[in-house]
């Protein structure tokens, strides 16, 4: 029985569906099955990142009106094994789907694979209602602005309401020479208000911007720090214990050692 | 339509009708031109109270006869004396809350995040922080184990000994009673010592409770 997985955020453009898709894509690489949902109908673009658009045929809403079967509604990955998309409605809008039709579909998700991995559209409307209606855990995503943490703090707020308790945080576009000089909100202010597990932190990277437009997930390439921090909130969503990344390249080693001896 | 004699209002129980004086046949005929107006909006709902301090007893049985016969809504009152009493409190002589040191509380063990709200009756205690955007009210005091970043009003229905204290004190804005401070818009240094907020000299003014140690 799989594991049903949203991503959100409430503030738009912090990189839900680039989490999306690098977790998805990391989870394949690790040898397992995992559908990955765009529930962004009219604003679809989970397709484009992970380089899938010249594919789709059916999508969400075909598959939740029963317009068509929903093995025909996913879409294989080109590059992994076992990793598979169900595109958004593009034509549509939010209402055209119900919680109660999400929940039936991520109960049939679940059968089939080991995870699957909801990106959420920006909002706390009906769009936000129906991707964590199915859900059994949220991963929220925020970056290091106050506008962004207020937007995520309030969708915990949410998602606790709804019963989905300790989501896990990603705290994506974080600049350590900013945040050193104190020009950038750092981790544990943010840990500090929302009070949740944290579950990665992703530098600001290149990387990303070009692996987007390229239509591939940033995690598949080895050199990218981005990649890097990817690949460890994969082992996390797995169970293992992964210290988070150093992202102070030019540390001194005195420093390094404080941190040895009196951790953080 | 100068002012309005015939106000409707909710909560959790039902609907309200507040009355107020004026011509009998006119505040008749607003009633029924207003649920008309709603529509189907009431449909479903239930009327709790009427409430009107001039209304005879007569009047308002007509007034429950117009709303239960032509429109269909419940009306359930639980006694006419307790509603005669509530209508001779919005009189003169205001009453609020005055638990001041002991009284009705309410625990609340949860952080009150951006978009919450936690209302007290009496006292109001939170076990955890209240983020900007949260706002946290009680008629009586409120004390926060944890940080209060957000809103909070004390004394919410005009009570101004009421009192409000947190470990680290740092809202966006406090209210006591009907007094209202913000924080200042310049970056400020915040204590590290817990804190408390109450009205002197109709300002309200914060200082720490505990003997500083250092």
């Amino acid at each position: 029985m799989g594991e049903v997985i949203v991503i959100t955020s409430g503030k738009g453009g912090v990189g839900k569906t680039t989490t999306t898709a690098n977790i998805g894509t990391g989870l394949a690489m690790e040898g397992k099955k995992v559908a990955i949902v765009d529930a962004d109908i009219g604003l679809r673009n989970l397709d484009v990142v992970m380089g899938l658009e010249n594919r789709i045929v059916y999508d969400i809403v075909d598959v939740v009106r029963k317009e068509c079967r929903l093995k025909q509604g996913l879409i294989k990955d080109k590059r992994f094994e076992g990793l598979f998309l169900l595109p958004a409605a593009q034509t549509k809008d939010k209402t055209a789907v119900s919680p109660a039709q999400m929940v039936e579909l991520c109960n049939e998700l679940r059968e089939m694979f080991d995870y699957v991995i909801i990106d959420c559209p920006a909002g706390i409307e009906q769009g936000f209602q129906n991707a964590i209606a199915g859900a059994d855990k949220a991963i929220v995503v925020t970056t290091p602005e106050i506008s962004a943490v207020r937007d995520a703090d309030r969708v915990i707020g949410l998602l606790e309401a709804k019963g989905l308790h300790n989501p896990k945080l990603i705290v994506n576009r974080i600049r350590p020479d900013m945040v050193k000089k104190g020009d950038m909100m750092n981790i544990d202010d943010m840990k500090d208000i929302l009070a949740i597990d944290l579950i990665g932190v992703i530098p600001d990277d290149e990387a990303i911007v070009i692996s987007t437009n390229k239509g591939e997930p940033v995690i598949i390439d080895n050199k990218t720090m981005s990649g890097q921090a990817y690949r460890n909130i994969v082992k996390r969503i797995m169970g293992e214990e992964v210290p988070l990344l150093e992202l102070d390249a030019d540390e001194g080693v005195f420093s390094k050692l404080r941190k040895l001896f009196f951790g953080k | 339509m100068s002012q309005s004699l015939v106000t409707f209002k909710g909560n959790q129980n039902g609907i309200y009708i507040l009355i107020k004086d004026g011509n009998f046949q006119k505040i008749k005929e607003q009633l029924e031109s207003n649920l008309k107006k709603a529509g189907s909006f009431f449909e479903g709902a239930k009327v709790v109270s009427i409430k009107g301090k001039n209304l005879s007893r007569e009047e308002k049985e007509e007034l429950k006869g117009i709303i239960i016969n032509k429109f269909g809504i419940d009306v359930d009152e639980d006694s006419d004396s307790i509603d005669d009493e509530t209508a001779k409190v919005e009189t003169p002589q205001f009453q609020f809350f005055e638990g001041i040191d002991e009284g009705y509380t309410k625990f609340v063990r949860a952080t009150i995040r951006s978009g919450q709200t936690v209302e007290s009756e009496g006292n109001l205690v939170i076990i955890g922080d209240v983020n900007p955007g949260g706002v946290v009210m009680a008629k009586g005091n409120i004390v926060i184990l944890g940080a209060l970043r957000g809103i909070a009003h004390a004394g919410s229905d005009g009570n101004r000994e009421a009192i409000v204290a947190a470990f680290y004190l740092q809202p966006t804005q406090l209210r006591i009673a009907n007094i209202i401070a913000r924080r200042p818009d310049d970056e400020i240094e915040y204590s590290k010592w817990p804190e408390i907020a109450r009205v002197e000299d109709d300002a309200v003014i914060i200082e720490t409770y505990l003997p500083k140690n250092k």
